[in-house]
Formats: structure tokens, sequence, C-alpha cells
């Protein structure tokens, strides 16, 4: 460690206090440099401690993990109006998705089979269309394909799109009960095991 | 903050290049200080692919022992690529052992190797910084301040750039200092990035916490000691 000393020290210092720093350690006072460099860092430690830390319920809402996730209100592909908001204390899946996506046909069988499966433990899914950059029909035609059984979503104007930071598609966020998102995964697709696993967690969570 | 890059129907992951990216320059200056110190570079790259394979593999099966049933259905699913069903703290415990293993079977020299891969610490280090830049991770803590970034719908402390600073520093004193290949090179550098986070984490928005302490805090102050107290012993002998 000497010789970090003296490196440091030759580059940071002038003459007068290279020659001081030097003298010093060409004894055994480094040591002492040492213990006073713990006991610094263990006394900033307690400076720098959170006596109440930020729940991540208090936060602002953004789509990141350990936020909130943003709410919103997007009318099903039957015209019915859904509230992420009101799906407290269900798991819920938010899967941005559009139907020329190749890896978001790929993960749908995973999600519906996942979700099926879970439904009655208290999974929700809410499949939200990018339809600002796709085709309603074509997205219509893309869930009867595939036979899909939870609630798909219409983002006409992509402000669901917008709130979410979509980058790249499909996006899926992972939402606790208490609308806490927990996991983000951007691209795809997902394997089934990767959606249970991600799921079967949020579902034990009893808060 | 620029977590993909769109190159046509490709989606990047950035953080994900950014640490492909540190892997790629920290193995070649690795090669390169193992050579400086009349190491064999190509044993070198065969520990840290051993490491990286080792790590890897550990980190996965670790994940798939929690959920036993749900693989045992899926098993391709053992090949995904998604780095969420990675199980990190295992697999870099499983990477160092398999590193360990591989140094016995080989009677390599423990100091000038380790001496060797301190350029790829400080390296990867930086590698890190970028990743959290790109990805938004590890952010501040909400600070009105002149360099405050809007990050996350707040203005925050600019904690991946003092993050980066602080790996660059790392890696300055790292290419300054005398190095003997006593072993001693790398326990400075990773003292220094200890010593940083044990600082910066203080600025960090998102810390985990042990009651009211920060772990990465605990955790730093742990790791500084130690290396303080090994670079010190084996300066001596």
């Amino acid at each position: 460690m000497q010789r970090l000393y003296k490196m440091l020290f030759s580059i940071t210092s002038t003459d007068k206090y290279h020659e001081v720093v030097m003298i010093v350690l060409s004894s055994s006072h480094w040591r002492v440099f040492t213990f006073l460099l713990l006991m610094l860092g263990a006394s900033w430690v307690g400076f720098s401690r959170v006596p109440t830390p930020t729940l991540d319920a208090d936060r602002i809402p953004a789509p990141r993990e350990n936020f909130p996730a943003p709410d919103f209100t997007l009318t099903t592909f039957d015209g019915e109006s859904k509230t992420l908001s009101s799906q407290r204390g269900r798991v819920v899946i938010v899967n941005l998705w559009a139907s020329w996506c190749g890896p978001c046909r790929a993960e749908m069988p995973a999600l519906k089979k996942v979700y099926e499966a879970n439904r009655h433990r208290g999974l929700e899914v809410f499949a939200v269309n990018s339809t600002f950059q796709d085709d309603e029909r074509d997205a219509r035609l893309f869930a009867r394909d595939l036979n899909l059984s939870f609630t798909l979503l219409l983002d006409p104007d992509g402000a669901v799109s917008r709130r979410y930071l979509l980058r790249a598609l499909p996006s899926t966020f992972f939402i606790d009960k208490r609308g806490i998102i927990r996991t983000v995964i951007i691209g795809g697709p997902m394997s089934e095991a990767t959606l249970q696993t991600q799921v079967e967690s949020l579902l034990a969570d009893g808060k | 903050m620029f977590p993909i890059l769109q190159l046509g129907p490709l989606a990047i992951q950035t953080p994900g290049l950014m640490l492909l990216l540190g892997l790629w320059i920290g193995l070649s200056l690795a090669e390169r200080e193992a050579k400086r110190l009349n190491q064999d570079p190509e044993t070198i790259y065969n520990l840290a692919f051993t490491g990286i394979i080792a790590g890897l593999a550990g980190a996965r099966l670790s994940y798939v022992a929690r959920y036993p049933a749900v693989y045992a259905a899926d098993p391709l699913s053992l090949f995904s690529p998604n780095p969420s069903t990675l199980s990190a703290v295992e697999g870099f415990l499983i990477a160092l052992l398999a590193m360990w293993v591989y140094m016995q079977r080989r009677k390599m020299n423990l100091r000038l190797t380790l001496d060797s891969f301190a350029p790829m610490v400080a390296v990867m280090a930086i590698a890190i910084a970028l990743a959290h830049l790109a990805s938004g991770d590890a952010f501040g803590a909400p600070a009105k301040l002149a360099w405050s970034i809007f990050l996350w719908e707040e203005w925050r402390h600019p904690s991946q750039v003092y993050e980066l600073i602080a790996a660059l520093a790392a890696l300055l004193v790292w290419w300054r200092l005398p190095r003997a290949g006593d072993g001693v090179t790398l326990w400075i550098v990773v003292a220094l990035l200890a010593a940083a986070t044990l600082f910066l984490e203080a600025f960090r928005g998102d810390s985990q916490l042990f009651f009211s302490f920060r772990v990465n805090q605990l955790w730093a102050l742990i790791v500084l000691t130690w290396s303080l107290i090994v670079a010190q012993t084996w300066e001596r002998r």
C-alpha cells in the first residue's frame, strides 16, 4: 500500500508537502493512515444511513423495477374499459405487443398457458397492442389465430407505450399485488418457464 | 439513458453490449499484463473463460434449483438467453470456485495471476458504470444540484456518472502504479473501487437496506478492510 500512497501523494501534493508525506510514509505510520481510513469509512456508513427509507409505493410512478406502475385506462377489443390500478391485490403482467412483431407472436402461447394455469391464483394479463404502430384489424386477426384468452387492450394514440417508454417489442412488466413493478423484460420471446418463475415469486408474496 | 439500440428488426440491449465490450477490452488488457509479467497469456484467457462459462452455467442452474418443477416441464428453457433467470451471487461464487480449481490444476502462481487480472477488474467497473448509465439502473437520490439529471420522473444525483469517474480513476491508478507482480496491484485496485462504493453509495436512490444501513456500503467496508490487510501483508513478504 505504501506504493499507492506514495504515488497518490506524488501526484497531488506540492514539493513541500511531498517531503513531509515521504517522511511519514518511511516509518510505520502508514498503518495508522489505513486504520483512520477504515474508521472514516465506518463513520460514513453510519452518517449516510437511511433512517426512514423511501417506500417503493411512495415513489413517483415510472416504468422500471421497484417503482409504482404508471396507471392507465384502455378499452378492450370488445369496447370494455379496463384500468390497471383497479387490479390491486392481483399480480398483473403488462405485455406490449404488435401483430407484425415475430417475438410477440412466439411468446403469446406461453403467456396464454401461464395465464390459464394461474388466473385462479390471482394473475391478470393486460396485453396492450401498440395500435398506433399496428393495424387494428391485423391485431384482431392475431388474437383470433392464437385464441388468446386474457385481456387484450388497444392503445390507439400510443399514450401507454409512451408512458412505459416503449423502445422494443415485446416489452413485459411484472407488477406485484401492491402495484409495484418487480421485473421488466425487454425483448423476447420469453419461455413458459421464464414467465412462470417470475409469476410464481409474485403470487407467493402474500402482501 | 439509452437501454435499447434498435438496428432494423434487431433490438440490441446496450447495457449487455457495454458489459461484452468491457469483457473483451478487459481480457485483452489482462493478456497483455500477463505477458508483461512473464505469464502465459493463453492460460490467463482460458482461466477467464472457465470463470465466465462456470459462472453463467452456475447462475442458471442455481435459478433452476429454485423452481425445479417449472423447468422439468419446460427443460429447453434452461438455455433461454434471458438474464432475469440467472442467480447472480451464486453464479459469481461458482465462477470463483471454478477458477480456483483451474488454477490449482494448472499450478498457476496466485499473485502473478491476480495482478494479471487487475486491469480487467478496473475495466469491468467502467463497463458496469456505462451499463448503469445506459439502463438508468443504480440511479441517484433525488437532489436539485447544478449537475443533477432528470431520471425516473425526478431530478437526481448522476450516480452512474460518479461511478464511472471512480472506475476511470481506478484504471488510471493501475496504469501509474509500479507493478511488481506480487499480487498487491489487484488488491489496490479492489480497495480503490471498494472505497469509491463506500463513499458514492450514499448518493444512490435505490440502496438496499439492512436495518437503516446501506447493504452495498457494508459489503464495501468488508472488501476494503480485506483488500487493505492482504495488500499490506503481501507487500511486506
